[in-house]
């Protein structure tokens, strides 16, 4: 039994923090679902507590805790003892296995996307749990899995393997291409292996056993190129905090460690590289006043905010950063039409942040964050390797040598 | 004035008990408690329904009694009891002759036994320490010595018996050699009042000789101190006994959610000496360590004392003293009981009830072993986790207290004390220790009417001093921040010590 | 994340943030790790500079000579509060008060509580005892119970307004919803409250409080002040949020939610500090080092059974006796000598007793600062705060 939660003084700077029980009362916040409740769990023959699945583990909680207590894993114990215990719900399952919904859906995308935005099919999957407020993100028959695997020159010094997530896989391949040449034109050889879903969408909807599937494939595949002298990149933060905190933890995969030690972040890559001045690029002007929406689980990760660090150098460019706010929609989170208010409200609050300051653009890591705002303010939303794409080469040779830029 | 049959002073487990046993034989009776219920030895205790196993190799009729009223109790009082089981461990060391002893005794005395193998008890309670050889699973369980007492008296409430507590008996009165009445005191409005009975139960417990003196006899006991102290959460789901001749903090006890850890034994002389000493502290945490090695690092929120009314012994050593009980016919009217144990106290009840019923010369038998303990249905009851359905309103979230809660039990008893809402609800009886709930507890009592403004600050500092004196020796660690965190509430934030 | 500074601050509390904010403004690089938010955030919001007296700045020569304040001098006090002064009214809005005179606060319980700055939510809580008083409050709300206040002042009033939800947060949460407050300014409109001042406990927004209490005060054309609550405690939470942003403005680096895993020293100079979490470890590391990670309540020292630790560095800790003489027997006993533990540091507030060179301590981890005793809190973690960044700047 993790005993953690014998630090907690009930400071209450946790629930402070959060936003789910801010908006829902019937989330008694993280003070009371872990540490508090914990202490009633150790004869924990039967898990009745269902309001546990309102957390949306956004890790503020376990950021905040001035002492350590991580009220967010206790939760996420729970949960997952819950899901095991308990029937779950045809929305939870569904997202459980966003992988193979994704994968379904791309390849009849143009049928998906056409249906998606209709009235009937909106009540349908209304009946079903899932909530609507939401455009559907865009399918794509051209995803990453069917892409060329291998960028860059054979002879690199540097070697990284691309991790690109279910998200870019599935609804953005495109900005996982030009990610994929971007790195290769920094002078890395690039793979994107076989790959499945990270398994956090699985472990969040308390199916721990799908997400441990999951894990183990990647943490066979990764380690072995790993081993090979490879680095891992992650785009999407909530895949980076699957690799680098799950996969050692609570879902004890084996080679979890060393998958965890070898992953980063894309932008932390890039100024990893400039350290070591592996690379010295020139930035080219990027005149915009941008906000810059930090995801919940950009700051769990602990890395701080990397691509605010190379905005910092592309003149002209003017960030506010923006880090109080959860957007609300916490991955699959916010699709399930139980938390759709909750989802809506945090929204709402978050994009008047964003509106507050009127920004030409609004960036974000998370493409769960750069939906949800989008929708609520009416401003565009783009990836910070966009931006970054732009600036850092104003255009980059493809695999047949002609130069690319893209207009934002 | 007050008339009535039967006068019982003293509120703790055995006096609520006769105060039940009367009720159901239809005999009128007052019970008086200088307190609340549980105000002595019982609030005090370590909470264990005894199988009998620590006394079966040296106090057997102790034991047999033990057995026999656990066996009762879990039936008649499903919301109080616990049915947790308990293991006796034998560590490194420990004498095996006293193992066989002890098998053998607690086989003559009908305590069902297990032997079981270190990777089995292991299993059973995973926080043991990998060295034990050996466990032997006993039927021990946890009780609530609070929730029991109140069980016992809604029994005699619902027929009529009078209960007054916060009333202090200061004289008993005597007609021709016979005690004939009481006078009681009440707490704070000092009020004096007369009871008049046919005959006086002396169930006073530690302050037994006390009150007897007072109709001029005597009640000779041993007083002996036992300091426990609580743990901030549950390290095993079962009671845990050290497989040895009994000695100072071989017993853990998981009591809600907390442990209880004891006891020592100290002879004093004073009923209510209430002081643990932070050495007492220490040797607890070593002993347990042995049987629990994550004791080490575990918070301890509170540590507590009370006076064991034990008979009177002639010296030596506190725990050799028989822990059976003895009844006295003073033939002035008067009948004490002393000694006995929390686990036996129906069966004290009894035996005294019948002693009451055969000077009365009346007839009607005992049933409380029959009849379940009334006023259960509304409890929650066991396991745990089955509380955490659903949060709401919650006042105390250590512990899961409503404001419904304490709204309808400053309602019910119209009390003063914060103690009687935490005693009925437990409310300040989790990690915090009362630090957050009871501003909040005071405010819902001051809306309720039934406390005073001005009373309630006084209440406030009463309780914030009697909490500390309860922390303070085991101050450290965890629970020294959680402590300096409620100091900066109380003075920072609340400006307690501040004027207007 | 990784990284290389002039100053490194161990610790995100009061008086490490106005370090960092002293030493950005110096034009250093600097990087503040915390494992977590800081305990001001449970604070009143108020800045308490020395309780005894009308004047804190002259009670200061009362002080026993081994008190942090006889390190600052009254001019770096009085510097550095005004710099605190004015980030705050970059951020969320400007504090209020002379630090020549204490004023006083209501507090929940009905005292007036002594200290020197205040939000401008608080402006007006120190009030005539003869002067009416209207008390707000909300729907059961737990955390609040106005007839603690009514009870105490014979001209005063209560309403309570029903808000929908009643925690604090909530309720903080939606008067920054507009029709919420508008909802809430035309009951209060209604409810033609007679001549005197409205009090409401603490929940008047979020970041943007300063504007509702603004709006409230016009519309109504009345004093209007905030009550501090139990935490979660709003002002306590805006004051922190302020101090943040300012941190963030001035590019300054901060690494949070993370512990201290290894220190790297070399001869008498701490080289770097490693951060452990999932992952990578990050290294940051930095010429000079800051340590303001408070006492015993947010782990900055730790006590074991008898003996006191510092957990970052190991630093010798004062610690007066054995367990037994830690606390006295009267918990409203002014000061429990515990309160004295914590780091002997010389006139530059580098630690005493210790062979590192680059190493400055300040804020409440300072031995002696005895800061319930006094009344002294945050005044001391700011003053220390400048005066070792000051002292450290001059090195890195």
């Amino acid at each position: 039994m993790n005993l953690d939660f014998q630090h907690c003084i009930r400071c209450t700077i946790c629930v402070a923090n959060c936003p789910v029980s801010r908006v829902n009362p019937d989330f008694p916040g993280p003070k009371q679902a872990g540490p508090d409740a914990e202490r009633f769990r150790s004869d924990n023959k039967t898990s009745i507590d269902k309001w546990i699945r309102l957390c949306n583990q956004c890790k503020r909680c376990e950021v905040s805790c001035p002492y350590g207590v991580n009220p967010a894993q206790i939760i996420l114990r729970e949960q997952v003892q819950y899901g095991g215990k308990h029937f779950r719900p045809l929305a939870s399952r569904v997202f459980a296995n966003n992988y193979w919904l994704g994968a379904v859906n791309s390849v009849i995308a143009p049928i998906v996307n056409r249906l998606a935005p209709m009235k009937f099919i909106k009540r349908i999957l209304n009946i079903f749990g899932i909530s609507t407020y939401l455009p559907f993100p865009q399918f794509h028959i051209h995803t990453l899995s069917r892409s060329w695997r291998w960028k860059g020159r054979r002879e690199s010094r540097k070697k990284v393997v691309l991790f690109y997530g279910c998200f870019l896989n599935y609804n953005r391949p495109d900005l996982g291409r030009d990610v994929r040449d971007f790195l290769a034109s920094l002078g890395l050889r690039v793979i994107m292996p076989r790959q499945v879903c990270c398994g956090l969408p699985a472990l969040g909807n308390g199916d721990i056993e799908t997400a441990r599937k999951f894990a183990r494939k990647n943490a066979r595949i990764l380690a072995g190129y790993i081993d090979k002298g490879y680095d891992v990149i992650y785009t999407c933060t909530s895949c980076g905090l699957a690799l680098t905190q799950d996969y050692p933890g609570i879902l004890e995969v084996p080679h979890g460690r060393k998958v965890s030690e070898n992953s980063y972040n894309l932008h932390e890559y890039v100024l990893k590289l400039m350290e070591e001045h592996y690379i010295e690029p020139v930035f080219e002007p990027f005149r915009r006043k941008v906000a810059y929406h930090i995801p919940c689980h950009l700051r769990a990760l602990g890395i701080g905010y990397p691509a605010a660090g190379l905005f910092a150098k592309i003149p002209g460019l003017e960030i506010v950063i923006l880090e109080d706010n959860c957007c609300g929609l916490s991955g699959s989170y916010g699709f399930k039409r139980s938390n759709e208010d909750t989802a809506v409200r945090l929204g709402i609050t978050a994009a008047r942040a964003v509106k507050d300051i009127d920004p030409d653009m609004l960036v974000s890591d998370c493409g769960a964050c750069r939906m949800q705002l989008a929708h609520f303010s009416g401003i565009p939303a783009v990836d910070p390797s966009e931006i970054l794409i732009k600036s850092l080469t104003t255009g980059f040779e493809d695999s047949r040598g002609r130069v690319k830029g893209r207009k934002l | 004035m007050i008339k009535t049959d039967v006068i019982i002073i003293g509120g703790g487990s055995t006096g609520c008990g006769i105060a039940r046993d009367l009720a159901l034989r239809d005999i009128p009776h007052c019970l008086i408690e200088k307190g609340d219920f549980a105000a002595g030895a019982t609030g005090a205790c370590q909470g264990l329904l005894h199988s009998g196993g620590r006394y079966a190799v040296n106090d057997p009729e102790a034991a047999a009694e033990c057995i026999s009223e656990n066996m009762i109790l879990r039936k008649i009082g499903i919301k109080c009891v616990e049915q947790t089981g308990g293991l006796f461990v034998r560590l490194p060391g420990d004498s095996k002759r006293f193992r066989d002893m002890f098998l053998k005794s607690c086989e003559e005395t009908g305590i069902s036994t297990e032997v079981l193998s270190p990777s089995r008890a292991l299993e059973l309670v995973p926080s043991l320490s990998p060295s034990l050889e050996e466990a032997i699973k006993v039927p021990d369980c946890s009780i609530d010595p609070f929730r029991l007492c109140m069980l016992n008296i809604t029994s005699s409430q619902k027929r009529g018996g009078e209960i007054l507590t916060h009333n202090r008996v200061i004289d008993i009165i005597r007609e021709h050699g016979r005690c004939v009445g009481v006078k009681v005191q009440e707490e704070s409005t000092s009020e004096v009042r007369e009871i008049r009975g046919k005959i006086i139960v002396n169930a006073a417990g530690a302050w037994g000789d006390n009150i007897a003196s007072l109709a001029g006899s005597t009640v000779p006991m041993t007083l002996s101190k036992g300091s426990l102290i609580v743990t901030n959460h549950r390290l095993t789901n079962m009671v845990i006994n050290r497989l040895r001749p009994s000695s100072d903090g071989d017993i853990i006890v998981p009591n809600e959610a907390v442990c209880l850890a004891g006891t020592t034994s100290i002879t004093v002389t004073d009923p209510d000496s209430s002081d643990v000493d932070p050495a007492e502290v220490d040797i607890i945490a070593t002993q347990a360590q042995q049987l629990l090695p994550e004791f080490v690092t575990t918070r301890l929120i509170r540590t507590y004392a009370g006076v064991r009314p034990l008979l009177k012994a002639d010296g030596g050593d506190d725990r050799k003293i028989s822990r059976s009980f003895k009844i006295m016919d003073h033939k002035n009217g008067m009948f004490s009981i002393m000694g006995g144990k929390l686990t036996t106290y129906r069966l004290m009840a009894e035996k005294i009830s019948d002693r009451v019923m055969e000077a009365l010369g009346l007839k009607t038998r005992c049933r409380t072993a029959e009849l379940p303990l009334e006023g259960q249905e509304e409890l929650s009851g066991y396991p745990l986790c089955n509380r955490l359905k659903i949060l709401e309103n919650i006042v105390c979230e250590c512990e899961l207290v409503t404001a419904d809660e304490v709204e309808k039990v400053a309602r019910e008893i119209g009390t003063r004390h914060i103690g009687d809402i935490q005693h009925r609800t437990r409310l300040g009886m989790g990690p915090c220790q009362g630090g957050f709930c009871t501003y909040r507890a005071l405010g819902i009592m001051q809306e309720t009417g039934k406390m005073t403004p001005e009373a309630s600050m006084q209440v406030l500092r009463e309780f914030l001093q009697r909490r500390f004196k309860g922390i303070k020796p085991a101050l450290w660690g965890d629970q020294l921040r959680e402590e300096q965190l409620v100091e900066s509430i109380c003075l920072g934030i609340l400006g307690m010590e501040q004027g207007q | 994340m990784s990284g290389t500074y002039d100053v490194v601050i161990i610790g995100g509390g009061m008086s490490g943030m106005m370090a960092a904010v002293a030493l950005a403004d110096m034009g250093r690089k600097i990087a503040v790790v915390s494992r977590g938010d800081p305990v001001c955030c449970l604070s009143t919001g108020c800045i308490d500079v020395l309780a005894a007296g009308n004047d804190p700045l002259e009670g200061i020569g009362s002080l026993p000579d081994n008190h942090p304040y006889r390190l600052v001098g009254k001019d770096t006090l009085t510097a550095s509060l005004e710099m605190f002064r004015t980030v705050m009214s970059e951020e969320c809005g400007a504090y209020v008060g002379d630090v020549n005179a204490n004023r006083r606060i209501l507090t929940p319980l009905g005292r007036h509580k002594v200290t020197c700055l205040v939000p401008a939510t608080m402006e007006f809580a120190d009030f005539h005892s003869d002067e009416y008083i209207h008390v707000i409050s909300f729907n059961e709300m737990k955390d609040f119970y106005p007839n603690y206040i009514t009870s105490r002042y014979k001209n005063s009033g209560c309403s309570i307004f029903d808000a929908g939800i009643s925690t604090t947060m909530s309720i903080a949460e939606r008067f920054e919803n507009r029709q919420f407050l508008e909802a809430f300014i035309s009951w209060l409109k209604g409810l033609d409250i007679p001549e005197g001042r409205i009090a409401i406990p603490a929940v008047l927004g979020m970041h943007f409080a300063v504007n509702v209490y603004n709006e409230i005060s016009v519309e109504l054309g009345r004093k209007v002040f905030e009550i501090p609550t139990l935490p979660p405690s709003m002002p306590g939470l805006r004051l922190f949020g302020g101090l943040k942003n300012a941190l963030l403005k001035r590019g300054v680096d901060l690494y949070w939610g993370k512990e201290i895993y290894s220190v790297e020293k070399s001869g008498g100079q701490i080289e770097a500090v490693t951060l452990a979490g999932a992952g990578r470890s990050a290294r940051v590391q930095g010429n000079a080092f800051i340590l303001a990670t408070g006492s015993f309540v947010s782990g900055g020292l730790h006590a074991s059974m008898d003996a006191a630790t510092e957990t970052a560095f190991d630093l010798p800790v004062y610690l007066p006796g054995k367990r037994k003489s830690w606390f006295n027997d009267d918990f409203f006993a002014p000061g429990h000598a515990i309160e004295k533990s914590g780091i002997c540091v010389d006139q530059s507030f580098r630690p005493v007793d210790s062979r590192i060179e680059n190493l400055f301590v300040c804020g409440s981890i300072l031995a002696f600062s005895e800061v319930m005793k006094y009344g002294c809190g945050h005044g001391m973690a700011i003053a220390t705060g400048v005066a070792a960044a000051n002292v450290c700047g001059e090195l890195a």
